[in-house]
């Protein structure tokens, strides 16, 4: 029996708009164990991002909370925690344009003080393959290129889980397989724990278990 | 190196791009207004310093004064001269007298000076002729009076003392002084130019029926610019005599110049304070394009000081650049500053201003370390800000929305 790695307890959230208020998420429950990988598919403005973004701990949910098992200390809330344990792979790469790719990954390291970040960027890079590509700058990248720096950026500071939101949707069929072949295969190298935002059933088929967003509610799918 | 201090750097210098444009125009803004701040300020400070020398030289560093006549200045002059802080000091006597040149008369207002003593008030503001040649038969005299009377070098004037008035009145038949005209003195003061006649204190006693009393001592320090200090320390003891130093003789004048230097200070900078205030608004487009950015970091653990740090240090950088690049321009600009104002002279043809009205061989500069340690600090203070604003507004966004900002 593995250990559970993060959980989320009846989160709600909902936003003030002009047409009143927008309950985006109503009841969210969710545990992910230790090196287990869950995918997330639902509608365009189902509220996946959003749920995403309280899980890393970007945003506070309105009810509920989140826990996550930091370092093996127990469970503390994410937020105060922001880049320590959990690691953020969006859907259009947020490199920073003035960086190349190796300075792009040491970034994260650097950020939070992590020991060795040039030694530990170069072996990432080296394993998401971009090793020729070091002093590269994002514009000079192609789209699955940037999001391989990316995905580098988000585990070179050990993350326990990593939160990847639709890492594919901007890249064309052969090169998003790419990404998610590489990502899965690292992520159950390392033994971390995965969430996996799609809108494709065969991506979200690869992971360990599929759970469904419909009307602010997880089901599995 | 700090991660955000690289960042702050590659923004506001980008790689691959040879020409940082947003950077360079700031920079040179700002470094525009230091220098029209700074070059305003050493050239006003260069005619003070101009003013402040005329007058020494034209009045003496102090000017001690008694109620009534001093009656033994000899040895009051030796007295003075004993102080370590005194150079010279020479007794002068001074009064109004009526000079007359053929049909033109005007008042001159004469002084005696004592001829043993080199350093005399006006002396360097000889305009024509010399003051070596002043002897009992001569006379020199202001620029103006020297117009009034239609005079030149060599011409005889004659002087009416009040003496002679009081000759008259007792029924005798006096007659005036004729002196030699041997110099013509311009000192820039009006009061000065339009009424002096320098003669020999000698002569003046004589023509003024004063044995061997004085009207005054005039003093050269060697530290003119503690004058107060030092005429307040002679004056201890002998509250019958009046220490004047020079910046209380012209005080209104000198008070002028220190205001005038003051309202330009500040015309000079609102200069600067327009270009931080581009700077402010381009750093705030760019903090805008940047949001997500912002966002992207907050969620990789950045913390609220070091977003703040990371555009602050940008507006630090374009203050601290302009302000150096202001420094050089100023230099710059003052060095060729004979060349410029010919070419200005050239444009508005008023031939040479500064030659005209103040009788100055160039344009006098004095450089101040202060003015340039304030509009530095005034300009860092102010560019720090303009970009510390939009830095604390960019900080203070949720991350989430920052990264769904398009
Ligand atoms: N800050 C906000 N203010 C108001 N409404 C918001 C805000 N953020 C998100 N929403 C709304 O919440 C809903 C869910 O948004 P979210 O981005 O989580 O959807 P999503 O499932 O990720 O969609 P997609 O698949 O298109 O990325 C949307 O209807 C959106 O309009
Ligand atoms: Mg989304």
């Amino acid at each position: 029996m593995s250990k559970v790695l993060l959980e989320a307890k009846d989160l709600k959230k909902s936003f003030s708009t002009a047409a009143g208020s927008l309950d985006v998420l109503r009841s969210i429950n969710l545990t992910v164990n230790e090196g287990e990988s869950v995918s997330i598919r639902g509608l365009s403005g189902s509220g996946k991002t959003t749920l995403l973004q309280l899980l890393g701990g970007l945003e506070a949910p309105d009810a509920g909370e989140v826990l996550i098992d930091l370092k093996s200390q127990g469970l503390v809330s994410p937020h105060l925690h922001l880049g320590h344990g959990v690691g953020f792979v969006f859907q259009n790469f947020q490199l920073m344009p003035e960086l190349n790719t190796l300075e792009n990954v040491m970034l994260a390291a650097k950020i939070l003080g992590t020991p060795d970040a040039e030694f530990k960027a170069r072996t990432l890079i080296e394993s998401v393959g971009l090793g020729s590509r070091l002093n590269h700058y994002p514009s000079q990248l192609s789209g699955g290129e940037c999001q391989r720096v990316a995905i580098a950026r988000a585990l070179i500071n050990d993350p326990t889980i990593v939160l990847a939101d639709e890492p594919t949707g901007n890249l064309d069929e052969a090169t998003g397989q790419q990404i998610i072949n590489l990502l899965l295969g690292i992520v159950a190298k390392k033994q971390m724990a995965l969430i996996l935002v799609t809108h494709s059933r065969e991506f979200a088929e690869r992971t360990q278990r599929q759970l469904l967003l419909t009307k602010g509610v997880l089901s599995p799918g | 190196m700090l991660w955000f201090l690289q960042i702050a750097l590659r923004q506001l210098f980008q790689p691959g791009k040879r020409f940082p444009a947003f950077a360079i125009v700031s920079i040179l803004g700002v470094a525009l207004g230091v220098a029209a701040l700074l070059v305003v300020q050493t050239v006003m400070n260069g005619f003070g310093e101009e003013h402040r020398l005329r007058i020494r030289e034209s009045f003496g560093d102090c000017v001690v004064l008694t109620r009534t006549t001093i009656t033994n200045p000899a040895e009051l002059v030796k007295k003075l001269r004993k102080d370590d802080e005194v150079l010279n000091a020479a007794a002068f006597t001074e009064g109004p007298a009526l000079s007359r040149h053929g049909q033109f008369s005007g008042v001159a207002f004469v002084r005696g000076i004592d001829l043993t003593v080199k350093e005399q008030p006006a002396r360097p503001y000889i305009a024509a002729g010399s003051f070596d040649d002043l002897d009992d038969g001569r006379v020199i005299l202001g620029y103006g009076l020297a117009k009034t009377l239609r005079v030149n070098i060599g011409d005889k004037i004659e002087l009416w003392s009040p003496a002679m008035a009081e000759l008259a009145e007792k029924g005798q038949a006096p007659l005036p002084a004729e002196l030699e005209v041997c110099g013509i003195v311009r000192t820039g003061f009006t009061e000065v130019d339009d009424r002096a006649a320098i003669i020999p204190i000698r002569r003046f006693r004589e023509l003024w029926a004063m044995g061997s009393q004085a009207h005054g001592i005039t003093l050269r320090f060697k530290n003119p610019n503690d004058a107060p200090a030092i005429a307040a320390r002679l004056n201890v003891g002998s509250p019958e005599m009046h220490f004047v130093p020079w910046q209380e003789i012209k005080k209104n004048f000198l008070e002028a110049i220190r205001f005038e230097k003051t309202m330009l200070f500040f015309l000079m900078f609102i200069i600067t304070l327009v270009a931080s205030f581009s700077i402010g608004s381009t750093l705030f487009s760019a903090v805008i394009r940047r949001t997500r950015e912002v966002g992207v970091l907050v969620s990789m653990g950045a913390r609220r000081w070091q977003i703040v740090a990371l555009f602050g240090i940008q507006g630090l950088m374009i203050g601290l650049l302009g302000t150096l690049l202001g420094f050089a321009l100023t230099g710059s600009i003052l060095a060729a500053r004979e060349n410029i104002l010919t070419i200005i002279n050239k444009i508005f043809g008023d031939g040479d201003m500064v030659a005209n009205v103040y009788q100055f061989s160039k344009v006098p500069l004095h450089y101040d370390s202060s003015d340039f340690i304030v509009a530095a600090g005034f300009t860092l203070l102010v560019t720090t800000l303009a970009g510390l604003v939009p830095a604390i507004w960019a900080a203070s966004r949720k991350p989430s929305e920052a990264m769904r900002h398009v």
